[in-house]
């Protein structure tokens, strides 16, 4: 208490103004503590341990076993990669939930005023939630999709259906892809939570850009405008990342563009969440 | 205060004055949901905007569509596909009328006021149920005629004395009332916001895709029953999928699982403590 105090009657003597490397540290790992006892930290990454794992896994069941009634032309389409990853599209929405919980939480309960008060810097108290959350959702991504694919392709290659293995060409690139789409959903979340702040608005944002928005444009009639539009959309740009075989309606963006478009979302969100957290009162 | 205890006992309040008098206390709480007529409009907003993009695409692009999705196409459904962006706002009004209550303490305001659970709750039920069911009804009908006006030849279009046309209007304005009861009952089950809307989105959006994935004929029978894919039926006019649900049997099934929602709502607001 007696530092906070001396800390905040600046001109007094003594105490010099925190290093920049120090001041760092701390909003980190105050940011680690608040996410380590946020309570859905614990339910969330684990319903999306479950929910994707045993997707991945019903799917790849369900194909070895409808696998001998199949005819020639089914067969030829089977993509093993596709088919195992396919889950990636709901299991997102899990990080997408915990980012935006993440601050919804903390406004909440009004606990951010406490966070500004003591790091005023508040472009620096955004730059840690973003670091320590993007590693906790890489980290569960990992294992998700690691998982995910292991088990998945072992259930193919035990149905003798076709399979790949992590040394496959492409293969590994894939499910990184997954894994990094996953992060980017989660640092979505975050961002778009900053920009409305309520948990009720951000989840509706989170569930309608990634699932509703989607299905609702791709029922439209084939035009530019859709072209334009239809491959750019988080989820779109997430199955041209993790998807060998990507197929939409309308164009799919190439890898190298959807690796930049999903970054360009987390960065225009990011750069749009720091502005706002800088402009507004808490 | 003139309920102590040992004094002279008032006089039992009739049934009836003490549900108007709920009723009315339903109506203050939820007229006063910060969120509600910005959701209420957004929900305006999408279903209009929804009729005339989608149908205007549809128009601009009618020359270059093929025979087959040209007689597949459904003038009434695309017209009203907004709602599947719509029915989200909808839904998170359903659930905050509840959990908003539970996360500022209100309810116990609300149960010591009356300690008869079941009634606020159907009473909150009923005040949700006529303002959404009119709301979103009567937006429905301009979204209609607004599509159609959009839909002129050659694109397929009808006249709402086309079978089936009156129907789906006032079923687009029945989903969307299932789907806030869907939210309000679950939100009573669950108590809070991120974990209710989480629960409802998931029932009605994510789970359809889900379903999808299974390669098997298992997915579109699953599919089908779902609370989304039955009751969307109510808007359409073409039946999809291989069952071929109504509009009516559609939305039975919605009504089916708001029915058992509710059951466990009812259940629960009772048992446990607020």
């Amino acid at each position: 208490m007696s530092h906070t105090m001396a800390a905040l009657s600046t001109g007094s003597a003594g105490h010099a103004p925190p290093t920049a490397y120090r001041r760092a540290r701390a909003a980190l790992a105050a940011e680690w503590i608040k996410l380590r006892s946020l309570r859905s930290m614990l339910v969330t990454p684990l319903l999306a341990v479950i929910v994707s794992i045993g997707l991945a896994n019903l799917v790849c069941f369900n194909w070895v076993k409808k696998w001998p009634h199949l005819d020639a032309a089914h067969k030829a389409g089977f993509v093993p990669l596709d088919t195992n990853l396919n889950f990636v599209i709901i299991g997102a929405i899990f990080l997408g939930v915990l980012g935006a919980l993440v601050v919804t939480n903390e406004y909440g309960h009004g606990l951010i005023r406490t966070t500004l008060a003591a790091t005023p810097q508040r472009g620096l108290v955004l730059a840690a939630k973003a670091v320590v959350l993007g590693l906790v959702a890489f980290m569960v991504s990992a294992v998700i999709c690691f998982t995910a694919f292991f088990t998945g392709q072992a259930q193919l290659s035990g149905g003798h259906l076709p399979h790949v293995s992590l040394g496959d060409p492409g293969v590994l690139g894939h499910v990184l892809g997954a894994v990094c789409y996953m992060t980017a959903v989660g640092l979505i979340g975050l961002f778009g939570a900053v920009l409305v702040r309520s948990a009720a608005a951000a989840i509706s944002v989170v569930f309608a850009l990634l699932f509703v928005l989607p299905a609702l444009v791709s029922g439209l009639p084939d035009d530019i405008a859709k072209r334009d539009i239809v491959p750019y959309l988080p989820t779109n740009l997430g199955g041209s990342l993790y998807l060998s075989h990507p197929h939409h309606a309308v164009g799919v963006a190439s890898t190298p563009i959807a690796v930049l478009a999903t970054a360009a979302w987390v960065v225009v969100l990011g750069v749009a969440a720091a502005f706002t957290l800088r402009g507004h009162d808490a | 205060m003139s309920a102590q205890a040992g004094t002279a006992p008032r006089p039992r309040i009739s049934l009836d004055s003490r549900l108007r008098a709920t009723a009315l206390s339903e109506w203050i709480k939820f007229r006063s949901i910060r969120s509600g007529p910005l959701n209420l409009l957004l929900t305006a907003a999408i279903v209009l905007l929804g009729a005339w993009l989608l149908d205007a695409q549809t128009r601009s692009g009618w020359a270059t569509m093929p025979p087959g999705a040209r007689a597949s196409f459904d003038p009434i459904g695309t017209t009203f596909n907004g709602i599947q962006l719509a029915q989200l706002f909808v839904g998170a009004l359903g659930v905050m009328t509840v959990t908003g209550e539970y996360t500022s303490g209100l309810i116990r305001g609300t149960f010591l006021a009356t300690p008869q659970r079941a009634q606020v709750l159907a009473m909150k039920a009923l005040v949700f149920t006529v303002v959404v069911w009119a709301w979103c009804t009567a937006l429905s009908f301009p979204a209609f005629f607004l599509g159609q006006s959009i839909l002129s030849s050659p694109a397929k279009h009808v006249g709402i004395g086309a079978p089936g046309a009156l129907t789906a209007v006032f079923g687009a304005g029945l989903y969307l009332t299932c789907v806030g009861l869907l939210g309000v009952f679950i939100g009573v089950v669950v108590r809070r916001t991120p974990a209710a809307l989480s629960a409802l989105f998931g029932l009605v959006a994510v789970l359809p895709f889900a379903v999808n994935l299974l390669p098997s004929t298992l997915g579109s029978q699953v599919g089908e029953y779902l609370p989304s894919n039955a009751g969307e039926q109510a808007w359409h006019l073409l039946p999809g999928g291989a069952y071929m649900l109504g509009p009516w049997s559609g939305l039975s099934v919605l009504i089916a699982y708001v029915a058992v929602a509710a059951l466990a709502a009812f259940a629960l607001i009772r048992r446990r403590d607020a």
